[in-house]
């Protein structure tokens, strides 16, 4: 007896948000990257197709790191000592996008210089993080979005307590920006509205809701996702930016991927433990919507690439 | 709508200050303005008072009880407050607000209203909260709070029982199950029970400026089911126009027709539709997206009205 499948028809859809800009678009990017435009809850392929799969992002910083994990350090070597290095190896590892990450050490001629180098190294999209203090985040990424007007970098992060001064400059320098508010769908909407009262055009934003990794409230996080990509489908426009995420950074903070002794037997082999931990924050975000993944471990970006072809083509 | 004027409250700056002085001319004045605004009864709200209730309550009683007639509604958690406030009471039946189906409270303050022959306001709510969906809190009624009440033949005309607002701003998916809430709790027995709501903390959490639309909107959607008691405030003019409007199926101005519309739409269990507003009118255009936050059809956001 044949069995039909309910389908739901949804009203509204993910706005679709491309990053980087090319030669021909006022830019040097070799290529963009466009995500969003899902017109159902994530890999329901007998509603709707998967119009842009979602992409992985590699975190680097403009100095070489001290806190991170040395399994890390492992990994990537010297090319930590010089972004632009590491950016190169971020791409051969697999990486659609890179996120730089200034830092506090960086003056504004240093930030210009690190996103520079990384712009020549490097022809994919670029996301810029300021060190994340909302002084210094302003003095930093004013001069980087100047500097790189037209490459349409995402410059983050915009938060509730310091956000104007992003917008103003990613607005006047044709920049996207990754807005970020704590694991609330409340504060996920009214920061885009404020977003967008101020005139930078919706389709310039990524909304970062914050998670949790494996363990340490994913549940949360991956929750608030989902409740945003479902008031998205129901046509809600101030909840319909394509939704990045950050499972590199909260996995890595985690203590089943930090400490690799004094833990119990048990828990097996470090690094595969860490990779684990990694993969599977990034797998859980992955299937409740996110759209860009940003992580560390090049092993972690191979299997969660792996993972999405075979989600958008199962 | 049976108003229960809430203004007398030690959360406001004035009321608190008023306390500590002992000032009877700005209790008796606030009291005797919420009866002229409309008010059917006064709340009164000290606080916990757990080292001054045997003075404090006696005094504001008297206070009050000289101006005004109508009953007082004794707001507090200390159940020693509780009995010394319905000891002073000279005239009208008074309201303790109140008990929650959490057994010990539900063991005592029942037990007291009955000796002291008052109403008393119910909160469904448990020791593990309050539960979202409609059902359950109509479960906590009828198979605690009820039963609680005929088991020590408390006189089921004075039980109110108060299903709990929460607001729209964290606690949106509340909204909607509240009003079902409403909806059912008057079948929930016979005779019907008496139902309040505290209206107002809809839109806790919300700025100021939002407040007044949201509980607007709200009460007319829970005078769509049926509503007839709140603790609000009673001056405030527009939501008692809103009352009047619904009260006398008032259709004179567009915007009396489209609050109308709201509560006719809601006691038909259906949802208000665009076509029931003039979106060309700002003001109706306003009341529309307040409907869809309420009804958790749209996620809230403090700037929903720019959106």
């Amino acid at each position: 007896m044949p069995i039909e499948i309910p389908k739901d028809k949804w009203p509204g859809s993910i706005r679709k948000v491309t990053l980087g800009a090319t030669a021909a678009e006022g830019g040097t990017r070799a290529k963009t990257v466009t995500v969003g435009g899902q017109a159902t809850m994530p890999y329901l392929h007998f509603e709707a197709p998967t119009p842009n799969q979602p992409v992985v992002a590699i975190e680097i910083k403009s100095r070489k790191p001290e806190d991170w994990s040395p399994l890390l350090a492992e990994v990537w070597g010297e090319a930590m000592a010089d972004p632009a290095k590491w950016a190169k190896a971020a791409e051969a590892a697999g990486a659609d996008l890179i996120v730089l990450a200034l830092t506090l050490a960086d003056t504004p001629d240093d930030a210009v210089k690190a996103v520079k180098s990384v712009l020549g190294a490097t022809g994919l999209p670029v996301i810029v993080w300021g060190p994340g203090q909302a002084e210094k985040d302003n003095e930093l990424l004013v001069p980087v979005a100047e500097a790189a007007k037209g490459e349409k970098l995402v410059l983050g992060l915009c938060e509730d307590k310091n956000y104007r001064t992003i917008v103003a400059t990613a607005m006047a320098n044709g920049h996207l920006i990754q807005c970020r508010t704590p694991m609330d769908v409340n504060l996920a909407k009214q920061l885009n509205i404020l977003i967008t009262d101020m005139g930078l055009p919706a389709d310039r934003i990524l909304m970062d809701p914050t998670t949790g990794a494996l363990g340490y409230g994913i549940e949360y996080g991956y929750s608030v996702m989902e409740r945003l990509r479902l008031a998205a489908l129901q046509g809600d426009s101030m909840t319909q930016m394509p939704l990045i995420v950050t499972p590199g950074f909260e996995a890595w903070k985690a203590k089943e991927s930090k400490v690799g002794e004094g833990v119990p037997a048990a828990w097996g082999n470090w690094k595969e433990r860490a990779v684990h931990w990694e993969t599977l924050t990034a797998a859980a975000l992955m299937e409740s919507g996110a759209d860009i993944l940003i992580l560390r471990h090049p092993e972690s970006v191979k299997r969660i690439k792996a993972a999405i072809s075979e989600l958008v083509t199962a | 709508m049976y108003i229960i004027g809430e203004n007398i409250h030690i959360i406001a700056e004035k009321v608190k200050e008023a306390l500590t002085n002992r000032d009877r001319e700005f209790f008796m004045d606030l009291a005797v303005k919420q009866v002229e605004a409309g008010a059917k009864a006064v709340d009164i709200n000290l606080g916990p008072r757990k080292k001054d209730f045997a003075e404090v309550w006696p005094w504001i009683i008297e206070t009050i009880e000289t101006v005004v007639d109508v009953p007082l509604s004794i707001d507090t958690t200390n159940v020693e407050g509780m009995e010394a406030a319905l000891k002073s009471i000279k005239k009208a039946q008074p309201i303790l607000n109140s008990t929650s189906a959490e057994p010990e409270r539900l063991e005592k303050v029942p037990a007291l209203a009955k000796k002291y022959g008052a109403k008393v306001i119910a909160l469904t709510l448990k020791p593990e909260g309050i539960p979202i969906e409609a059902d359950a809190r109509v479960t906590i009624a009828v198979e605690t709070l009820i039963p609680r009440m005929m088991e020590i033949d408390f006189p089921m005309k004075d039980l109110i029982i108060d299903p709990l607002v929460l607001t729209v701003s964290g606690c949106q998916q509340y909204c909607p199950h509240l009003i079902e809430t409403v909806r059912t709790l008057q079948y929930a027995w016979d005779p019907a029970p008496m139902i309040s709501v505290g209206l107002s903390n809809v839109s806790n959490a919300v700025p100021n400026e939002n407040r007044p639309l949201i509980n607007r909107v709200y009460l007319a959607m829970l005078m769509g089911v049926g509503l007839q008691m709140m603790i609000a405030n009673p001056f405030d003019k527009e939501q008692n126009d809103v009352i009047r409007w619904i009260e006398t199926k008032d259709t004179g101005t567009p915007l009396a027709k489209a609050y109308n519309k709201i509560a006719e739409r809601i006691a038909a269990s259906e949802e208000p539709q665009p076509e029931d507003f003039n979106m060309a009118d700002p003001e109706q255009a306003a009341v529309w997206k307040t409907t869809q936050i309420l009804l958790n059809k749209v996620i809230y956001a403090d700037g929903y009205l720019n959106q």
